[in-house]
């Protein structure tokens, strides 16, 4: 909660390593961009995603509760406005509201301390 | 067709104790919950959801989109309108006849049906009361809000469904059930109310591919504008996701402040609708921002003007 990574430099940090379980999914606000970024970690990599379901132009957010990303089994990204769901790993909707689109991929980088940042400083969005 | 509305909505849900804590937490009353198994989740009249786990072999089958929607429930005024529903399905459909005294069948695009006397339960409660110039509503010393006021979902209002053929699904309710036209939003679909209840809807339609069938959003309607800006703020406050509002829609009038929920659909809070009578002439509007809200906000964490610079 509250975590938000600043714009200054390469190196905006979203969260650690250490604070990411195996198999669950936050989402990290990241000043002056108008959704936050879902990161998810599954089979030890870590995915960062656009909390942004592509059923509605534009992109609506997902979780029903901070946090709350992935479906019952924890096998998919999941938009509790209307049930669409995404591979974690490709973002590729599978089934629901916008089979066949995809959520937008955040490139990542992690540090040699476990650091997991933007891959590039994010850019100012309009609202 | 003297049909009431939904008492009931059942679904078949992947994550049972998220389903608890959201329900409980929107303001619904548990019942015979177990994690293991689910529960029923009662609002003031009786009127609820029941929730078990989407392989729970007493359920209907599921659609095959993916929908946590297993089966709506409709409530009739009694037994005579129970016969009446018989008689019409059954001129071209199989319509069982449960031990439990409730009609189980198909609509004619596969979302599980069943029909009982209703169980509403009339309540006391009045509802919200506001003082105007002139004409105050409400006695002199009677407060308009506390903090800690009860907001529970009264009724189960209406629901919305993706459905792939708007003609085929008011066909079905309006020439076989009787439900009467109220308005259209144009590139959605109808929206419909049963005979014997003259709220504004009680099912919406809004077209949409085939593989996107199931339950756009169900509602629940509170005492007023008050209750609902409070139960949703309350929902905030907890971590909870607007989808969208606090706002005003137009047609039926009705407050609206929707959360996205673990039922895989928009659950909403609803008060103030508008009723009809068969005197209405429907209106219609293309959907869009402007046809859809006569006002929207969005949720912010309290906030005062302070006292100013200090000296």
């Amino acid at each position: 909660m509250g975590a938000r990574a600043g714009t200054q430099g390469v190196s905006a940090m979203l969260c650690r390593m250490e604070d990411l379980a195996e198999g669950s999914a936050r989402g990290v606000e990241v000043a002056g961009w108008r959704a936050k970024v879902i990161l998810v970690r599954k089979g030890g990599q870590v995915y960062g995603w656009r909390d942004l379901c592509p059923h509605y132009a534009g992109g609506t957010p997902m979780a029903w509760k901070r946090d709350a990303y992935l479906n019952g089994a924890g096998t998919h990204i999941a938009c509790s406005a209307h049930g669409a769901w995404f591979e974690i790993d490709t973002g590729v909707c599978v089934q629901g509201a916008c089979l066949g689109k995809r959520l937008t991929r955040v490139p990542l980088r992690i540090d040699e301390a476990g650091g997991v940042h933007l891959d590039r400083p994010p850019r100012e969005e309009r609202p | 067709m003297n049909i009431i509305g939904p008492d009931l909505l059942v679904f078949g849900v992947d994550d049972v104790p998220a389903c608890h804590e959201f329900l409980t937490a929107y303001g619904l009353t548990p019942r015979d919950y177990s994690p293991e198994n689910g529960g029923f989740y009662d609002s003031l009249d009786g009127t609820g959801l029941e929730i078990r786990r989407r392989n729970d072999p007493s359920l209907p089958p599921a659609l095959k989109t993916g929908s946590m929607l297993r089966l709506t429930v409709l409530g009739v005024t009694d037994q005579a309108a129970l016969r009446d529903v018989a008689a019409e399905l059954r001129k071209d459909r199989q319509v069982l006849h449960l031990a439990d005294g409730t009609l189980r069948c198909q609509d004619d695009q596969g979302f599980e049906l069943a029909f009982q006397v209703t169980i509403r339960k009339p309540i006391a409660l009045e509802g919200e009361k506001v003082n105007a110039p002139y004409h105050p509503a409400r006695p002199v010393n009677a407060l308009g809000v506390t903090q800690d006021m009860p907001a529970h979902p009264r009724t189960l209002s209406h629901l919305v469904l993706f459905v792939p053929d708007i003609e085929t699904a008011v066909n079905f309710y309006c020439n076989r059930l009787g439900f009467r036209h109220t308005d259209t939003l144009g590139g959605a679909g109808p929206f419909l109310r049963p005979q014997a209840n003259p709220d504004h809807h009680t099912h919406f339609f809004i077209r949409t591919p085939p593989y996107m069938q199931g339950i756009e959003h169900l509602a629940f309607h509170l005492g007023g504008p008050t209750e609902l800006m409070l139960a949703g703020s309350r929902m905030m406050e907890k971590g909870y996701e607007s989808f969208w509002g606090p706002g005003r829609h137009k047609f039926g009038s009705n407050w609206f402040w929707y959360f996205k929920s673990p039922l895989a659909c928009n659950v909403e809070f609803d008060a103030d609708m508008d009723t009809h009578d068969d005197t209405w002439a429907p209106r219609e509007a293309p959907m869009g921002p402007e046809a859809a809200n006569a006002f929207l906000f969005q949720y912010r964490a309290k906030w005062a003007p302070g006292p100013g610079p200090k000296g």
